[in-house]
């Protein structure tokens, strides 16, 4: 199935993914794909801490192989900065408060036979 | 998240730094991190380390990786950081216990392969390991020989990051092809064996060579084109006894630094440099932007420096040697730090009387006119003429004094035999200051505690004429020292200061020794 699995249903079945490691977390997960001008943030999630509520907006990539490398090492300080820039036009178009936001990065590998790793790097922007 | 340690050296000139390479496996981004001063080959370091990692299958840590080499204030160059890198890099993901690198210094580049690739400087740097009291040193398994020159430290010799890996987790180390050692061979020089026999005639002047020799006297040749000057200046370190422990230690460090190939072997017999005219001073003196490189004159320390056609190099390369003549030392001064490397060597210079090279020469047709004649011999300053001990002018030769002398030529080893004595004599009466030959001496320890020479009185008409300097009378008065040890006797005479000083001044020893010595 993994061999023929196009690249999008590869990206799909990342989030998929990293939606269910967020959601070990205990956080919320508030929205998916969310677009604007600018692009797309890939998860957009709440976390009740101690210090209140903290936006989590969260980039994955996924990867079939590790042939080109494992897919942390493709997200760059670029993409990173981006983000921080969609995560305040998220807010003000949601109207959204939060004690705090944080970036967090989530690599998924998905070789075929295997097990899906997924790695979640917190804080990364 | 985790972090080890692992060492290694930085090399200042001749003087070795540990330097403690730390590797932080932290959280964040997957990014390799390399901080303290790193110079651009060193920070290429990050690539090189990863392929090799990778390439023998062990795993680059997906995260952030910091790698922190401190001192940070001391400015690091090169490529035989590498695998202390790695080492610190594997020992923090726990491939092996990190405490095997305790006590532990590690040298050498990597190949994309993994494979160890052998540096410069590895004598030295053991030599810097085992006086900062590390007990172990692995170093390219080519150089295993070089670093074994040194006593009082354990040498493992690895080909390869999997061998490490092996090796210090206790297991068989796998087979891997080395890389051998570039770089020309060390003391190639002294595998030449020219014999002082080969030159024909030219009496006085290899009688000046022995002179020099046993006291490490420096010298002018000049004369016309063709008659020996050269062959005679690379005899003479055939002429000089071999070299000390002490001494071949240091001077097979500064060759290793140079980036020769040492082949497992110390250097004992007296270096022989002699760089082109056209040199440029950072090639004579050394340089180089973070790691100082020796120069030629380094590379002649404990031996001879000849540069041959001295007025036809620049006039600031020459002026360049003032220093180091005088204290036997080079301090290159960089930013950050300064680099020093010795650079006691005897120097011989040669040059022509002036550029057809005909002049002053008997039946010579010299076609120069004075001006450039006197521009041409202006090409060695005063200052450094100063520093010259033996002036010594070669002539053309005779048709029968070409055959005659053909027969009874003097050997190398016998010559090198009464140097040897004179050298002893020298051993045995400078023993406790310090000094080993008459060439060294400081004038003020020549004035307070050797006897006083017969005859000064040459001397002190010779300065009152404005002939002679006062670092000129500490001159004629070692070289009469040196006169006085060949000939074998205890203190110089008048005879020996007189000869010393038509030496010093470029004139017949003959003509000289009849018109001041005669009753």
């Amino acid at each position: 199935m993994a061999a023929t699995e196009s690249k999008k249903q590869i990206g799909i079945r990342g989030e998929d993914l990293a939606c269910a490691e967020l959601e070990r977390q205990g956080m919320q997960v508030l929205e998916r794909n969310w677009r604007c001008r600018l692009g797309e943030i890939d998860i957009v999630a709440a976390e009740t801490g101690p210090t209140g509520l903290t936006l989590v907006f969260c980039e994955v990539k996924c990867r079939s192989g590790l042939g080109f490398g494992h897919p942390l090492e493709a997200i760059t300080y670029e993409k990173m900065r981006t983000l921080r820039q969609l995560a305040a036009v998220w807010m003000r178009e949601h109207r959204r408060k939060a004690s705090s936001i944080r970036l967090d990065a989530i690599g998924v590998v998905l070789a075929p036979g295997q097990e899906p790793s997924v790695t979640h790097v917190r804080g990364v922007g | 998240m985790a972090s080890a340690c692992a060492w290694s050296v930085a090399l200042v000139g001749l003087e070795g730094r540990i330097v403690e390479v730390e590797a932080d496996i932290g959280a964040g981004l997957p990014r390799t991190v390399l901080v303290g001063l790193p110079d651009s080959a060193l920070y290429q370091a990050r690539d090189r380390c990863k392929a090799a990692v990778s390439n023998s299958g062990q795993e680059w840590p997906i995260s952030l990786l910091t790698i922190n080499l401190s001192p940070a204030t001391l400015p690091k160059a090169g490529s035989h950081y590498d695998i202390a890198i790695v080492a610190a890099i594997l020992a923090a993901q726990r491939v092996f216990p990190a405490e095997e690198l305790r006590r532990t210094v590690l040298l050498g580049e990597l190949g994309l392969d993994g494979r160890l690739r052998p540096v410069r400087g590895i004598l030295p740097a053991t030599l810097a390991a085992q006086q900062a009291g590390f007990t172990r040193v692995i170093v390219p398994l080519r150089q295993a020989g070089e670093a074994e020159l040194v006593d009082g430290i354990e040498v493992f010799g690895i080909g390869s990051v999997t061998q490490l890996v092996a090796f210090l987790r206790g297991l068989p180390m796998p087979v891997v092809e080395p890389i051998d050692v570039v770089g020309e061979p060390a003391g190639k020089y002294a595998n030449r064996r020219l014999d002082l026999a080969d030159v024909v005639g030219q009496v006085e002047a290899k009688w000046a060579c022995e002179v020099a020799a046993a006291g490490r006297h420096h010298m002018l040749f000049h004369g016309p084109p063709g008659v020996g000057k050269t062959m005679l200046a690379e005899r003479v370190p055939g002429l000089l006894p071999d070299l000390d422990v002490h001494d071949a230690l240091e001077v097979s460090a500064v060759h290793s630094l140079a980036g020769f190939n040492l082949a497992d072997q110390l250097i004992t017999r007296p270096p022989y440099s002699d760089p082109h005219h056209s040199a440029s001073v950072a090639s004579l003196v050394g340089g180089g932007q973070r790691m100082a490189k020796p120069g030629a004159i380094s590379c002649a320390h404990k031996g001879v420096l000849f540069l041959d056609e001295a007025p036809e190099f620049q006039p600031v390369v020459l002026e360049a040697l003032r220093t180091p003549l005088e204290c036997g030392m080079i301090t290159l001064g960089r930013s950050e730090v300064h680099a020093r490397f010795p650079a006691r060597f005897q120097l011989i210079l040669a040059a022509n009387p002036c550029p057809c090279g005909q002049a002053a020469t008997p039946g010579g047709h010299c076609q120069c006119s004075p001006v450039v004649v006197r521009r041409y011999a202006e090409k060695i300053s005063g200052p450094i003429r100063d520093r010259i001990d033996i002036n010594q002018a070669f002539l053309p030769l005779r048709k029968a004094y070409l055959k005659a002398a053909l027969q009874r030529a003097e050997s190398s080893a016998v010559v090198a035999e009464r140097v040897q004595e004179a050298r002893d004599r020298q051993r045995r009466r400078l023993a406790g200051s310090g000094w080993q030959t008459n060439g060294e001496v400081s004038g003020s320890y020549l004035r307070r505690h050797l006897p006083l020479p017969d005859g000064l009185q040459v001397v002190d008409e010779a300065v009152d004429r404005g002939r002679l300097s006062a670092r000129g009378v500490d001159k004629v008065w070692r070289l009469a020292w040196t006169i006085a040890d060949l000939a074998g006797h205890d203190v110089p005479g008048r005879d020996e200061v007189a000869i010393a000083l038509a030496m010093r001044r470029g004139e017949q020893p003959g003509a000289v020794r009849l018109e001041v010595v005669g009753p």
